[in-house]
């Protein structure tokens, strides 16, 4: 009888290093597992009791197709736009200083950090004051949402759409710009290599956007994310409401794995952040006019936001009053992002490798980490509170570390991905060196493993901590009692009509967020720094 | 020497790391120093603002500590209530208080809840306490309509749920919360109730071919009203008195009110012991202390409730004497809110 992967390293003295890893993928896949589980026993349960409805979500009426369809077509839109806005915004800064990357890269973090519904109501007032000037300008209907959505994900568009640029090698850029215009050569050359890159961005963005029904709410537009709260909330049923979102989780399904494709052919060499030499490209006209355009629409968005959080602040006084009221869910919002990162990343790190696997095995690597992308946020908290029911699991929950582990669940696929575009980004036969030249493990994977992997890493910590600083869905089903995280507050605030607290306490995860960032950048910095001392670049 | 640095920060990285996951699970998530410390969890669907006031009070009176986990508008009535079921077999709180009574019969059903009849309650008449004694109601809020000064005259001002159908006011500038969250989908459900399924289900589909404005909750509908972005809308009298005493163009009325018309909704809190409750003691003690007279009439000043159920004065907020509300059992509303919401999502969302 075949013996599991993980007992038979033991049984034949494999590294303790293949062992570790075995475990970190297996626990990796074990907790994105554990909701769906959670809601399986909940869907058995309720089919041998014979609910009556239980079926009836697997029926796709007219209705619901076309809200399906509606919901695809935002969502492509948006993802759509916000890739093009990426290409021609990143394009245009290929030449700019390194510093000053890193400080619009960390902004766009900082600000993919706040909630995508603060960034609607925002752009609703402007559309308000907008029409007291300009009477016409519509407050409503699918054309707004398709724009405010757009600059709501804007910030993670850009900033995905910089990892696809960061995937190609300047080296192949630089020779094609000897021999063909820089136009041709961004149009022959580098969008093709980053192709497979922006497809993933495009299904990141996509998948959000299928499953926000925040943003369209507010503005007339029905979509099918709706659809399934309605449902739930009707039937209070998890596992019919778990059936109701299996067409979108087919759908993600499909863009993800359609993606995936893509994600898999790369096999390049770049640096995240090189340094440019030569000149500056050269544009014709008509392209500059489109870059400058898209420069605008990223100004634009940061000054509607902000101008909106600045105005609705009354006063600094206000403003520290509402920041020292909510000191405990900062605190813990900040442990929770923590916690989530030094979790989801090295697990994420072991499971990029099963990623890379050809086959069957990859296949069913990639649908189990795709899964939870497309459940609804609610039901990956009652998924893991069901799942924490079992008595094996009563040390988990209730617990401080389970807001983390629902983060984990939703957000670690992100991170894996991005390690896994990583890990087809080095070239193997660093390691062959590393493994011939160093003197032990520990001496592999910190002088050669860690920095090699230290872009991708950084990259994951900032997506996770964007992505739960903004969570709330399935944070507010798991919160210990006592425990609530900033964006909770927010959003109780929201309901009170406390714009200047929501308005001080969203300033206020932004700034955190950029000086998290870069505090993390720093120390990757300072450490990536040591550990080359005396050795040359190792990393690269 | 370079190596041994190098391992020894590794290690010093992984024993933080480590740290930080051993704290996550060493801190439990409530029970920390039970034995000194006597503690009541509460779940509540009641704004943080008007509820975390009513703990810090409980807490120096008592010197019980409460742990409240809250729900919030954004999460369309899926949150705690869900959350209480799911932990069913294994109960983590104490009480629910909810701001209406809908869901709490829903964990009624579900056989969430245990029966407790407080002392304090005495007072309050028996509609508003379930007849098994699972739950309590007490301060109620009413359903009404915003409307914004600047944009409609005194002469204009809607009085019925009808005038969401009258020809004078354009579609868009009328707006109600989805009908199928909230405290809108119980308004609705009571509808169903009253007006018979058919009748109820034409009001709200002609509604929905006029293009009324269905924004993402009773907030939002607030907000629009008193920005000017709408002339009216229906929602909660707690919303809409934040909007008044907040100075805003705004003013509020009871609709239905008439002779031959129907009444609005009034909504009570509702309070109810769960079963198998960590902590039963602290939690009767604690709705004894939400159930007393003077909390009512505390949660009237700060804006939380408008009606009380008891001989108490109102709000100043808005004039309730001798409000007019649709005459239904509560369990009346809530056996239509199921076939409502399933109607209702077909009617506006798509």
């Amino acid at each position: 009888m075949d013996m599991p992967e993980v007992f038979r390293s033991i049984h034949t003295g494999h590294a303790p290093e293949t062992i570790l890893r075995l475990v970190a993928t297996g626990l990796f896949f074990f907790l994105l597992l554990l909701p769906l589980a959670g809601l399986s026993c909940d869907l058995i349960q309720a089919i041998l009791n014979g609910s009556s409805d239980i079926m009836v979500p697997l029926l796709l009426t007219p209705r619901r197709l076309g809200l399906l369809g509606a919901s695809i077509g935002l969502a492509s839109a948006v993802a759509g736009a916000g890739i093009i806005i990426g290409i021609l915004f990143m394009s245009a800064l290929t030449t700019t200083r390194r510093n000053l990357l890193y400080g619009i890269l960390l902004l766009l973090l900082a600000l993919a950090g706040i909630p995508p519904y603060i960034h609607a109501l925002t752009w609703s007032e402007a559309f308000h004051s907008a029409a007291a000037v300009f009477p016409g300008v519509p407050s409503t209907g699918w054309l707004i949402s398709f724009w405010v959505e757009l600059m709501a994900l804007l910030p993670l568009s850009l900033f995905l759409s910089w990892i696809a640029f960061a995937s190609v090698d300047t080296r192949l850029t630089d020779a094609g710009r000897i021999v063909r215009s820089d136009l041709q050569v961004l149009f022959s050359i580098t969008l093709p290599l980053a192709a497979p890159a922006l497809g993933a961005a495009f299904g990141f963005v996509f998948l959000i956007c299928c499953t926000d029904y925040s943003v369209p709410s507010l503005f007339g537009a029905d979509v099918y994310a709706l659809d399934i709260f309605a449902q739930f909330s009707a039937s209070n049923s998890p596992s019919q409401a778990f059936l109701y979102a299996l067409p979108l989780l087919l759908v993600t399904l499909i863009v993800m794995i359609a993606c995936r494709r893509g994600i898999r052919t790369l096999a390049q060499t770049p640096d995240w952040l090189p340094v440019r030499h030569g000149t500056p490209p050269y544009y014709p006209g008509w392209f500059l006019a489109l870059q400058r355009g898209a420069a605008a629409m990223v100004i634009v968005q940061i000054g509607v936001l902000f101008t909106g959080l600045i105005l609705a602040i009354q006063g600094p006084e206000a403003l520290i009053t509402s920041i020292l009221m909510a000191q405990n869910e900062l605190m813990f919002s900040l442990f929770t992002a923590l916690l989530v990162i030094v979790i989801s990343v090295p697990l994420a790190y072991a499971a990029a490798g099963e990623l890379s696997r050809p086959g069957i095995r990859g296949a069913a690597a990639w649908t189990i980490t795709l899964i939870p992308l497309a459940v609804p946020a609610p039901l990956i908290g009652i998924g893991m509170i069901t799942a924490g029911n079992l008595p094996v699991l009563s040390a988990v929950y209730p617990g401080l570390i389970m807001p983390a582990l629902v983060s984990v669940v939703r957000f670690a696929p992100f991170a894996a991905i991005v390690l896994f575009i990583q890990k087809r980004f080095i070239d193997p036969a660093l390691f062959d060196a590393a493994a011939v030249f160093t003197r032990n493990r520990a001496d592999t994977l910190t002088r050669i493993s860690l920095p090699l992997y230290a872009p991708g890493l950084v990259v994951s910590a900032g997506i996770l901590a964007a992505l739960t600083l903004a969570e709330l869905g399935a944070t507010l089903i798991v919160s210990p009692p006592g425990h609530a995280t900033i964006t909770m507050r927010i959003y109780n605030y929201l309901h009170y009509g406390s714009s200047s607290d929501v308005a001080g306490l969203c300033m206020m995860v932004t700034v955190l967020t950029l000086a998290v960032s870069t505090g993390t950048i720093l120390a990757i910095w300072a450490l990536s720094r040591h550990f080359t001392t005396g050795t040359g670049k190792s990393g690269t | 020497m370079m190596t041994d640095r190098n391992t020894t920060i590794a290690i010093g990285i992984v024993l933080v790391l480590v740290l930080v996951l051993a704290t996550a699970f060493v801190i439990p998530g409530q029970h920390g120093g039970e034995e000194k410390e006597r503690i009541v969890v509460v779940y509540t669907s009641v704004d943080q603002v008007y509820s975390e006031p009513v703990f810090r009070a409980f807490e120096n009176e008592s010197g019980i500590r409460v742990l409240p986990a809250y729900d919030v508008e954004a999460t369309k009535t899926t949150g705690l209530v869900n959350r209480l079921i799911a932990e069913k077999t294994r109960p983590q709180a104490d009480v629910f208080w909810s701001g209406e009574f809908s869901q709490t019969i829903v964990l009624k059903n579900e056989n969430v809840l245990a029966p407790y009849r407080s002392l304090s309650a005495s007072d309050i008449p028996a509609r508003f306490r379930d007849a098994e004694d699972t739950w309590t109601g007490f301060g109620g809020r009413a359903r009404i309509f915003i409307v914004n000064t600047d944009l409609l005259s005194p002469d204009r001002y809607p009085d019925s749920v009808y005038d969401l159908l009258d020809e004078q006011y354009p579609g868009p500038s009328i707006g109600i919360a989805y009908p199928i969250f909230g405290t809108t989908a119980t308004h609705a459900a009571a509808l169903y109730s009253y007006l018979g399924k058919e009748r109820a289900h034409d009001l709200f589909a002609a509604a929905s071919k006029r293009n009324i404005r269905v924004v993402d909750g009773n907030s939002v509908v607030r907000d629009l009203v008193a920005d000017g972005q709408m002339a009216f809308g229906l929602t909660d009298t707690d919303d809409a008195c934040g909007a008044v005493e907040s100075g805003k163009n705004v003013t509020i009325i009871i609709p239905d009110q008439k002779e031959d018309q129907m009444g609005t909704l009034v909504i009570p809190n509702t309070v109810a012991l769960i079963r198998g409750a960590p902590h039963p003691a602290e939690a009767k003690i604690f709705m004894d202390y939400l159930l007393d007279r003077k909390r009512e009439s505390a949660l009237v000043d700060s804006g939380w409730i408008q009606i009380p159920v008891r001989d108490i004065p109102p709000s100043p907020c808005v004039n309730v004497t001798g409000i007019k509300t649709i005459p239904l059992p509560y369990e009346d509303t809530f056996n239509a809110l199921q076939p409502a919401q399933k109607d209702l999502t077909e009617i506006f969302i798509r």
